[in-house]
């Protein structure tokens, strides 16, 4: 018989997670008052960021921040899933921006998993902690979609394999949270000009080093976010290369999975928020039914999208050209729960000068972006269509 | 529990068997020797999901469904029992049983045809009731409509004599659950099958000098589709994985949005072909059509969902990591 040899399919999330959860969110509860947030909606990013350092410090100081992170670097080890549903629990909860928070996730790994490990033990506690802030120098002003392009240049003092030193020249862009970090984890051009992503090399480069200069710029919503980097004759030790000389694409790439598997499921436990806001004050007509069913299905589709590729990483795949789907997702989802609150609140996003309408027009203006950043839907297209469709090379 | 390299296998070895099947009844039966009512009984999770999955993707036509609303509904299956389906679009129990007495209309699949009994569901979706009746009392019509081939028939019952039988309250509402995720698997193997044909006919058909898949709107179009069909690929897993009412509705409403999306990006890369009944999409289409309006379609389900979400004034995130 063809069907023989069937099972019963489990029908149930991971039991430790499941209690993991529950202990959290118990905790959560307990310690409610001195976590919420001690500036009046909607704050200013100053506001945020120093909420989110001090939630994190007192998620440190508690425990909660070392699960899902290796013992080399403080951590208490265990399934990186266990910091998943720590960054969704407050994401859900409004204790922090996800978007602020979501730079622990894409930069913490890269220090782990390349940089020296006396280094790496060294400084990611600071970052769990709040002790520190981090920004990712990627992007530059030619350099948006085509990464391999970038031209910052970092020269060595003497042969490349001996230096003690390197000295970085160039300019960075939308350099997030820039003005307000520490450090630096920065991709640089040590290859000959035309060498792509073979001479890319990465740097964990000190923000309060000589010759970096940080110019903030204002974003779409008034708040100033990201920054223009400018570095002049900046001196960078040898043992804070991260990885191979020449091998910071690896570096870059590396990131992919988390970004795409974490930061992937603490926003959509934001955009769910979202969505539950909007309800708690939506009139009720079918019209609205409507609009935020449309948005309700959308996050569902995405959030069992994002679940199976985390049990998937989990379990020891590897992420590739495959996540452009749920970025693809997530970026549509994004924008409707915004469309839909703008369409429901009649005004509000448009004339609201309270406290919800500051709120509302700031984050829907933000959603704005997530069709661009970390990837354009473009680019996730003709991801989709060459490695997934296997539709051969483009014209 | 079958890993999804085994459930793929076996959406091939089923696909494959019914590749050849003559018409409704020679895919029920290869279904039937192949094992499906035994699978149904013991792993009817992955027996939806396999069959249901092969008879979209091969756009064939059968009457399993039946099978799979009896048996949610408590009674065992069998290849000679129909079962009376809601109305297009519709999800409440197809009878009532009133001052005119009872009374039912609906839609039944092509075993409305030969079997000699139908299975009829009235009364309130939240307190059902069944009656068991010989295929002589209600008028059968076989529907034409937009897919002649789906084995649709409109069926309508007027006896004042019968009786119905008290069903476990929640029966209804499992049977629409466990029957919603059976169409949507069907519907997303039909859109994947859609999909196949389109990303083909872009690799083969040249102008300007070069398969027109190397033109990035014909690519972005393909890309979309594709898209969409593992957003309700990973809805249907989760509504396996987590059952209840609620992810089978949102399987549903994921399917028949899919099937749409997938449907008009396809349609438009196979163009003028794809016009024409020489090229099988238009099959594909005509069935997701016919199939979007079983247990509601997706703009129905989508409204139900939203006014709940807005009577509870909650929104549920139904899935955890």
């Amino acid at each position: 018989m063809a069907f023989s040899n069937i099972g019963n399919q489990d029908s149930r999330p991971a039991p430790e997670l499941a209690d993991f959860r529950a202990k959290l969110h118990e905790w959560l509860d307990a310690h409610h008052a001195e976590l919420a947030p001690r500036h009046a909606p909607p704050g200013t990013l100053d506001d945020h960021i120093a909420q989110m350092q001090r939630v994190k410090s007192i998620l440190f100081d508690a425990g909660w921040m070392q699960f899902g992170w290796p013992e080399r670097v403080g951590g208490r080890g265990g399934s990186p899933m266990l910091r998943t549903e720590l960054g969704a629990a407050i994401a859900a909860r409004d204790l922090t921006d996800p978007g602020l928070y979501s730079l622990i996730e894409v930069l913490a790994p890269t220090l782990i998993d390349f940089a020296p490990p006396e280094l790496a033990a060294e400084v990611v506690p600071r970052l769990l902690s709040g002790a520190e802030i981090w920004c990712q120098g990627f992007s530059e002003p030619d350099t948006g979609s085509d990464l391999a392009s970038l031209r910052c240049r970092a020269v060595p003092e003497g042969d490349p394999g001996t230096a003690s030193r390197w000295v970085v020249n160039g300019q960075k862009v939308w350099t997030s949270l820039a003005q307000y970090s520490d450090r630096c984890v920065l991709l640089t051009r040590t290859g000959p000009a035309d060498s792509r992503h073979r001479g890319i090399t990465a740097f964990f480069v000190d923000m309060n080093t000589p010759g970096v200069t940080v110019a903030p710029l204002e974003m779409i919503n008034g708040e100033r976010e990201f920054a223009e980097v400018f570095f002049d004759d900046v001196v960078v030790p040898a043992d804070r290369m991260i990885g191979e000389l020449n091998g910071g694409w690896a570096v870059a790439m590396s990131i992919l999975p988390y970004e795409r598997s974490s930061c992937f499921w603490q926003r959509i436990a934001y955009l769910y928020r979202r969505l539950q806001m909007l309800v708690d004050v939506a009139p009720e007509d079918d019209r609205a039914a409507e609009v935020v069913g449309d948005a309700f299905v959308q996050l569902h589709a995405l959030r069992a999208r994002s679940r199976a590729t985390q049990h998937r990483l989990a379990a020891g795949g590897t992420l590739g050209a495959e996540t452009s789907v749920e970025k693809v997702l997530l970026a549509t989802a994004e924008q409707t729960t915004y469309d839909a609150v703008r369409r429901l609140l009649r005004g509000t996003v448009e004339m609201g000068d309270g406290a919800a309408g500051e709120t509302w027009r700031s984050e829907y203006l933000y959603s704005r972006a997530s069709t661009i950043y970390g990837g354009t839907l473009e680019v996730q297209r003709n991801i989709i269509a060459r490695r997934l469709l296997d539709l051969g090379s483009a014209e | 529990m079958i890993d999804a390299d085994d459930r793929a296998l076996m959406k091939e070895t089923v696909r494959s068997a019914i590749a050849g099947a003559d018409g409704r009844e020679a895919v029920d039966r290869i279904l039937g020797e192949l094992g499906w009512l035994e699978m149904l009984d013991t792993a009817p999770s992955d027996a939806i999901d396999v069959v249901f999955t092969a008879l979209g993707a091969s756009n064939a036509t059968a009457s399993v469904l039946d099978d799979v609303v009896a048996s949610a509904l408590g009674t065992k299956p069998r290849a000679d029992l129909a079962v009376l389906l809601p109305g297009f679009a519709a999800w409440d129990p197809p009878g009532r049983l009133d001052a005119r007495g009872f009374h039912a209309h609906g839609l039944a699949t092509a075993r409305a045809a030969t079997a000699g009994e139908m299975l009829v569901v009235c009364g309130a979706a939240s307190a059902p009731s069944a009656v068991t009746i010989p295929m002589t009392v209600p008028e059968v019509r076989a529907v034409r409509g937009i897919d002649p081939d789906a084995g649709c028939h409109a069926v309508r019952v007027r006896d004042s004599t019968l009786a119905a039988t008290r069903l476990d309250p929640a029966a209804w509402q499992s049977a629409v659950a466990l029957g919603r995720r059976a169409v949507a698997h069907q519907m997303a193997g039909a859109s994947r099958a859609m999909l196949a044909l389109a990303r083909t006919h872009a690799l083969e058909r040249v102008q300007f000098g070069r398969p027109i898949a190397q033109f990035q709107a014909v690519r972005h179009r393909l890309a979309d589709a594709l898209v969409a069909v593992e957003a309700l690929d990973a809805t249907l897993t989760a509504a396996t994985q987590q059952p209840n009412p609620e992810t089978a509705a949102l399987a549903k409403a994921v399917a028949g949005r899919t099937a749409r999306t997938v449907a008009a990006h396809c349609q438009q890369v196979l163009a003028g072909i794809g016009f024409t009944t020489e090229h099988p999409f238009h099959r594909f289409l005509k069935r997701t059509l016919a199939l979007e309006g079983l247990f509601g379609s997706a703009d129905e389900i989508v409204l139900d969902v939203g006014r709940q979400l807005l009577a509870a004034r909650r929104v549920p995130t139904l899935i955890e990591l």
